[in-house]
């Protein structure tokens, strides 16, 4: 399985791919697309745009009319597609554990195609169930009947892992879950991902469950990529209407007053360093128009303060650096503030609110363009859905 | 002037003399039945996987076994006469022909009832179409397989008894002297063997379906590795 030869790139790229199926629609039209090696990437889109395609062309369960897919370096359809699938994991969209295998045995489906020994693959097994919480001892020998949605999917999820590939295809694979059961799945993958270091490739046609998971987003339409980025590239600088009105309908009009405060943070416009001279940083502020800065250590990402203008005059006229200007008691933490208490926060004083994580790390503001931005959205959906009614 | 015994008591009489004879024939039934089935299956579940691999030929398949079927069974065995003459190997023919519908068909139907998704699955984990069949496709179709055999088996038990219409061996013998002597007692020391061999061959595959059955089987699994038996 020595496929990545030195020098070569990494990940999964296609270039100018195109998938024509025998009725003459392109389901994927000179496709450029280059995923990094161990990032989450999604590929999302409205149905028929390609995604799954897109997917299923990586371990070649579908072959690109014209172009050049590679996998680590190496161009795969110059692979055997039976020995290509065995290195890429494969998760899919029904939940489709074989009904007649044991947990173990579904978990060990490509370590045993693969020839390991016995014993090899009861101790591979037994550690990825450890893993994912479940005891080996009492699930081993369940069949998939005997378990839960949720349990089952994190099977489905295991056995992907099991010969430990570099590369791992999703296709919807939370998509027949409860939401509550989603969302730790997803939180799951998200912490896998991060100690594993996998590349996946995730299929979604939820615009949340993208942004909530994701590296980067690939938005699909006809075959073709629409917009690539960051979650917040693409939530807040959308190239086009389609991209719009995909995340507008998709995401902001679901969202509820309880949903997580951080899920409309934004980058600042920018911050200041702690050792930064007072007078500096004002003028600063007042070439961009701006009456409030973040204070961030540039080195460990630790959120100091905010500095608002009327302190930072004082501390200037007094020669001080930034930090006598700041303002620390107005924030809100990660993971325990929704949207509700970042709307009540903006009503009270309308100054961007810093969002900070554990050990004050940074993670953003919301700002109350943000905010005004999902109220509209919401009224529009809401009007939309009175008028079909 | 004959005198009247009832027909347990003749039946005792015959079968206390004649047990050794109606062994001999059970075994020869026996015989022919397992050689027709065998065949039937060698031949019938590659031949309804093949069905399932080129959808186009299915229907004519189907259909030609099922006009086997149709065809009275004594007449079907009148007419093997010309092509193998008379004895065991016509009747094993005839009995092939009639068992081929139940098993094609299962067959054919459950590996076509396998859903997709469980296939797609295990094609892109990097399973052979040889390997998606022996792990995926026939564990899951086993069940409705497995009926189709049952079916196939109970059929040729019974209609094995016609063999000694035209030559053949087996419990039918018993059947036919037993007729044409009108002594119901001899029809009855066929038919009853007959019947039970039926029966027994039946539950004989039941025992196995539920032997090979998915939770059944995680149950030894786990027993065998002395897992905590929690299946709850």
């Amino acid at each position: 399985m020595n496929g990545d030869l030195p020098g070569t790139q990494g990940g999964v790229v296609f270039k100018e791919v195109t998938k024509t199926y025998p009725d003459g629609t392109n389901a994927v039209d000179r496709l450029d697309l280059e995923i990094r090696s161990g990032g989450l990437v999604s590929l999302i889109g409205p149905s028929g745009c390609g995604k799954t395609t897109t997917l299923k062309m990586i371990n070649r369960l579908e072959d690109p009319t014209s172009g050049r897919i590679t996998v680590e370096g190496e161009d795969i359809l110059r692979c055997d597609p039976v020995e290509l699938r065995r290195r890429i994991g494969y998760v899919v969209q029904e939940i489709a554990l074989f009904p007649h295998m044991t947990v173990s045995e579904n978990i060990a489906v490509v370590p045993s195609l693969l020839g390991w020994p016995a014993k090899k693959i009861r101790s591979r097994v037994d550690e990825l169930l450890a893993m994912a919480g479940l005891p080996p001892e009492k699930y081993r020998f369940r069949l998939p009947d005997q378990l839960s949605g949720g349990q089952k999917q994190r099977i489905g999820v295991l056995r992907a892992l099991a010969s430990d590939p570099k590369v791992i295809l999703m296709d919807e694979p939370f998509g027949a879950l409860d939401p509550i059961s989603r969302e730790v799945l997803q939180n799951e993958l998200v912490s896998l991902q991060k100690n594993l270091k996998k590349t996946i490739v995730f299929v979604t046609h939820d615009m949340g469950e993208a942004i909530r998971i994701s590296d980067r987003i690939v938005i699909l339409r006809k075959g073709r990529v629409e917009q690539e980025g960051s979650a917040e590239d693409i939530q807040y600088s959308p190239k086009n209407d389609f991209v719009r009105s995909f995340i507008g309908e998709d995401r902001l009009s679901r969202m509820s007053p309880d949903d997580p405060a951080e899920s409309i943070v934004e980058e600042p416009w920018g911050t200041a360093a702690p050792w930064e001279g007072a007078a500096g940083v004002l003028e600063r502020m007042e070439e961009n128009d701006r009456e409030f800065i973040q204070v961030v250590d540039p080195k460990s990402g630790q959120w100091l303060g905010m500095a608002l203008l009327g302190r930072l005059r004082r501390a200037a006229s007094a020669g001080e650096t930034v930090m006598k200007g700041i303002y620390r008691e107005r924030k809100l933490y990660a993971g325990n503030a929704t949207l509700r208490d970042a709307a009540e926060m903006l009503a009270d004083r309308d100054i961007s609110i810093p969002v900070v994580g554990e050990d004050e790390r940074f993670v953003g503001v919301i700002t109350s363009g943000a905010l005004a931005r999902l109220a509209v959205e919401r009224l529009r959906s809401g009007r939309e859905e009175g008028k079909q009614s | 002037m004959m005198e009247q015994r009832p027909l347990w008591d003749l039946f005792i009489t015959y079968v206390g003399r004649n047990y050794m004879r109606i062994l001999n024939l059970t075994g020869e039934h026996i015989m022919i039945s397992l050689i027709a089935v065998g065949i039937t299956v060698m031949v019938c579940v590659p031949l309804g996987i093949y069905l399932t691999r080129n959808e186009k030929a299915a229907p004519y398949v189907i259909g030609l076994a099922n006009v086997f079927q149709t065809i009275p069974s004594l007449a079907l065995l009148g007419f093997l006469i010309f092509v193998f003459g008379i004895g065991n190997d016509n009747a094993v023919c005839a009995l092939f022909l009639y068992a081929m519908l139940p098993v094609i068909q299962n067959t054919y139907t459950g590996i076509r009832s396998v859903p997709r998704s469980y296939v797609q699955a295990a094609r892109g984990m990097g399973m052979t179409d040889f390997q998606i069949l022996l792990k995926v496709q026939l564990p899951l179709a086993r069940p409705v397989l497995v009926a189709g055999i049952r079916v196939a088996m109970v059929w040729t038990i019974g209609t094995a008894t016609l063999a000694s219409a035209i030559g053949g061996g087996g419990l039918g013998r018993l059947i036919f002297s037993g007729l044409s002597s009108i002594r119901n007692e001899i029809i009855l020391a066929g038919a009853i063997p007959a019947t039970l061999l039926a029966l027994f061959a039946d539950w004989i595959l039941k025992r196995a379906q539920d032997y090979f059955n998915p939770s059944a089987r995680a149950v030894r699994l786990a027993a065998r590795h002395g897992a905590a038996d929690d299946t709850d």
